[in-house]
C-alpha cells in the first residue's frame, strides 16, 4: 500500500517554513503521528499513523499545518454562502459522531432556527473559525461535541471543551455576554425493544465492547456507558429488537427510495462510514450517486442493501474504513464479512456484481471517487450484456 | 445448537414456483444466529429480486415462530395467515416444516434450510462440528464430556481402537480421535479410572422415535 501512496496527495501537511517547533501538535495528536526529529528539530508527520482528525491543524499557533478538509477558509466561505438560506444568526456546529437529527438538535439547544454545520470531530474547529464566524455576523454559536469517552479521536471533544471556556472568557470581556458559545455533549447509542428481544445472544457474541449481557430474566441488558455506537448489533439482531438513535432502521428505509428517485441511472447508492471519507462542504454531487452516511460500516444491514436494489439502484456500495483506520475495534472487517455474505446470496440470483465493498481512508483524498468510478465502470460493462433482462 | 444452512436460492425458487402467495416462517429457536424475522425478511427481499428477474411475481408474508417444533407456538403463529397463503416456506430445522405439515394438512410446506447436525459452535476458531447424536442414553459422565458415539468415527463405547495416528482418526485424517481427546481430558481431570470402566452395548431402543413426557 505504501508504495502507491508515496505519489498520492495526502490530507494533512506540515509546512516546515512556518513551523516554530513548539511541539503543540505532537503533544495533542491522539495517534503519535507527529514527532520531532532529534537532530534537526523539525516536526515530522507520519501520514500512515494520522487519522485526519484535524486537531493538530486547529491547534497550531503558527498555522504551519494544512488540511484539505474543512479548513478555516473553506468553513467561513461555506457559511457565507449558505447563511442567506437560513433565517437565523445562530450557528450549530456538531460532530457527526453524536449529532441527532436537526429536530433533536433544536430541542437540545432550545433554538428553533439555526445554521447547521456537521463536521467529523469538532476538535478540528479552531478559535480562528469560531471568532471568524462571530465577525461574519453570527450572534450565537452552539457546539455539539461527543461525550468525552465517546470521542472517536479521543482528544477532540475534551480539547473543544477547554477551547470554549477560554473563548467565552475572552468574548465576555468584549461584551458578548456570559456564554456566547454553548457547548453540549451527546452520543448516539443502541436502543432496545425488550418486547421483540428473543434473548438469542447474537449481540453479546458480536459486540466489540461487551456492552450487552443476557439477563437471568431471559432478556438483554446494555451497558450504555460501554456502547460506542457502531451499530453492528443493530445490523445483526435476528429479531429487529435493536435500533440506533439517528440511524433507525425505518429512517434509513425511508431515505433509500427518496434518494433513488432523485438520482439518474446508472444509480449507485453508497452506504458510507462517516469516518472513512470526508465529503467537501459544498461539493457538486453527481446525479448518479446517492450517499447515506453511517455511524460505522457495521451499521449496514442486508435489509437496506436489498431495499436499495428493489427500489431501482443499479449498484450498492459499502464504503468502510480500512482496517487500520477503523474507529470501532475491527468492526470494519466484520462489516466486510457481512457484505460478503450478502454478495454471496445475490450472486446466486445473478446480482452478485451489484454490490461492492470498499475500504478507504480520508488521509488520501479522492480514494472514494476512484472506487466509485471503478464500480460504475464494472456495472456499465456488465450492464451491456444483461440490459434486456433488467429493463423489464 | 442445531446447525443449518440456507438452501441454494435456485432450489428454493424451484420449490416455491407453483405458488404465488407464500408465508415465510422464521424460527427463533436453536440455530445461531436464529433464523428469525430478519432472516425471513431478507429471504423475502432476495426472492422478490430473483422473481423480478425471472418475470415471476410473488406475494410474501413474513412471520417468525418462537420455536417452530412446538405445535402450540407454530399453530398459533401460522393460523392467522392460513387463508391468505398457498404455501409456507420454513426457515427452521427439519422439525419445523414437519410441525407445519402435521398441523396444517392442507398447506404445502417447503424447507429453506438444510439441517446438518446438533453441534458445537466454536466461534473463536470459526468451526462447527457434530457433537450429539441424540442417542437417548447419554454417557458423557463417563467420557469427560466428549461424546464417542458422535465424535468417534466408529462410534466405539470402549476406546480407543488403536488406529489413530498423531491424534487423528485412521478413517478421516481431518478428524480428531475422540478417544484420545477423552483420555487427555480424563487425565486432566484426574479421572482416568473412568476409562477403565466397561460400557456395555447401548440400549438403542431409548433413542426411540417417540417420547411421552
Amino acid at each position: 500500500m505504501s508504495q502507491t501512496v508515496a505519489e498520492t496527495k495526502v490530507a494533512v501537511n506540515i509546512n516546515d517554513d512556518h513551523c516554530s517547533r513548539c511541539t503543540i501538535c505532537s503533544s495533542l495528536c491522539p495517534y503519535d503521528a507527529i514527532t520531532q526529529d532529534r537532530d534537526n528539530h523539525r516536526m515530522v508527520l507520519d501520514i500512515e499513523k494520522c487519522q485526519v482528525c484535524g486537531i493538530c491543524y486547529s491547534a497550531c499557533p503558527a498555522k504551519a499545518i494544512d488540511t484539505i478538509y474543512y479548513s478555516c477558509g473553506s468553513v467561513l466561505k461555506y457559511l457565507e454562502k449558505v447563511k442567506p438560506q437560513y433565517k437565523s444568526d445562530t450557528l450549530v456546529i456538531m460532530c457527526k459522531g453524536s449529532a441527532p437529527d436537526f429536530g433533536e438538535v433544536s430541542k437540545l439547544f432550545g433554538v428553533k432556527d439555526f445554521i447547521p454545520l456537521a463536521v467529523p470531530c469538532v476538535g478540528r474547529i479552531s478559535e480562528e473559525v469560531l471568532l471568524g464566524v462571530m465577525v461574519a455576523g453570527i450572534k450565537k454559536i452552539d457546539i455539539l461535541a461527543c461525550d468525552e469517552d465517546y470521542c472517536r479521536f479521543h482528544r477532540g471533544s475534551p480539547l473543544t471543551g477547554r477551547r470554549v471556556i477560554a473563548l467565552n472568557r475572552m468574548l465576555e470581556q468584549l461584551g458578548y455576554g456570559e456564554e456566547a458559545i454553548t457547548l453540549k455533549r451527546n452520543s448516539l447509542k443502541v436502543t432496545v425493544d425488550k418486547d421483540l428481544c428473543i434473548a438469542c445472544g447474537t449481540c453479546v457474541a458480536y459486540c466489540p465492547y461487551h456492552a450487552p449481557t443476557l439477563t437471568s430474566e431471559g432478556g438483554i441488558s446494555f451497558d450504555l456507558d460501554a456502547c460506542r455506537g457502531c451499530g453492528l448489533c443493530v445490523a445483526l439482531c435476528p429479531a429487529f429488537a435493536l435500533d440506533m438513535e439517528n440511524w433507525e432502521r425505518a429512517r434509513i428505509s425511508d431515505l433509500i427510495p427518496k434518494l433513488l428517485n432523485e438520482m439518474k441511472p446508472p444509480k449507485i447508492l453508497v452506504f458510507r462510514c462517516q469516518w472513512a471519507d470526508y465529503p467537501p462542504l459544498n461539493g457538486d454531487m453527481s446525479p448518479n450517486i446517492g450517499t447515506i452516511d453511517m455511524p460505522c460500516a457495521g451499521r449496514v444491514e442486508a435489509v437496506h442493501v436489498l431495499e436499495a436494489l428493489q427500489n431501482g439502484a443499479d449498484g450498492v456500495m459499502v464504503v468502510a474504513c480500512s482496517e487500520d483506520d477503523c474507529k470501532q475495534e475491527g468492526v470494519s472487517a466484520k462489516s466486510e464479512h457481512v457484505v460478503a455474505g450478502i454478495k454471496e446470496k445475490l450472486a446466486q440470483i445473478g446480482l452478485g456484481d451489484k454490490i461492492n465493498f470498499s475500504a478507504v481512508s480520508p488521509r488520501y483524498p479522492g480514494q472514494v471517487e476512484a472506487k466509485v468510478r471503478e464500480f460504475r465502470q464494472s456495472l456499465e460493462g456488465a450492464g451491456k450484456g444483461a440490459e434486456k433482462g433488467e429493463t423489464k | 445448537m442445531i446447525v443449518t444452512t440456507l438452501k441454494p436460492l435456485d432450489e428454493i425458487l424451484e420449490s416455491i414456483s407453483p405458488y404465488r402467495k407464500i408465508l415465510i416462517a422464521g424460527c427463533d429457536g436453536c440455530t445461531q444466529p436464529p433464523r428469525g424475522i430478519r432472516e425471513a425478511k431478507t429471504l423475502k427481499q432476495l426472492l422478490e429480486l430473483a422473481g423480478k428477474l425471472k418475470g415471476k411475481e410473488f406475494e410474501f408474508k413474513v412471520t417468525s415462530v418462537v420455536k417452530q417444533c412446538d405445535s402450540v407456538l407454530t399453530t398459533s403463529a401460522i393460523k392467522p395467515y392460513v387463508d391468505d397463503v398457498e404455501a409456507v416456506l420454513s426457515l427452521a430445522c427439519g422439525a419445523g416444516p414437519q410441525t407445519v405439515a402435521e398441523f396444517f394438512p392442507d398447506l404445502p410446506v417447503i424447507p429453506a434450510q438444510n439441517s446438518h447436525f446438533i453441534g458445537i459452535d466454536n466461534r473463536q476458531e470459526d468451526k462447527m462440528f457434530d457433537s450429539c447424536s441424540a442417542c437417548g442414553d447419554c454417557i458423557l459422565a463417563l467420557t469427560g464430556g466428549i461424546c464417542p458415539v458422535t465424535r468417534c468415527s466408529k462410534g466405539l463405547l470402549n476406546g480407543a481402537c488403536g488406529g489413530a495416528s498423531n491424534g487423528k482418526c485412521e478413517l478421516d485424517p481431518e478428524r480428531d480421535c475422540a478417544w484420545e481427546l477423552i483420555y487427555e481430558r480424563l487425565k486432566r481431570l484426574g479421572r482416568l479410572d473412568l476409562i477403565k470402566k466397561f460400557t456395555p452395548a447401548k440400549d438403542y431402543s431409548a433413542k426411540g422415535w417417540r417420547v411421552t413426557p
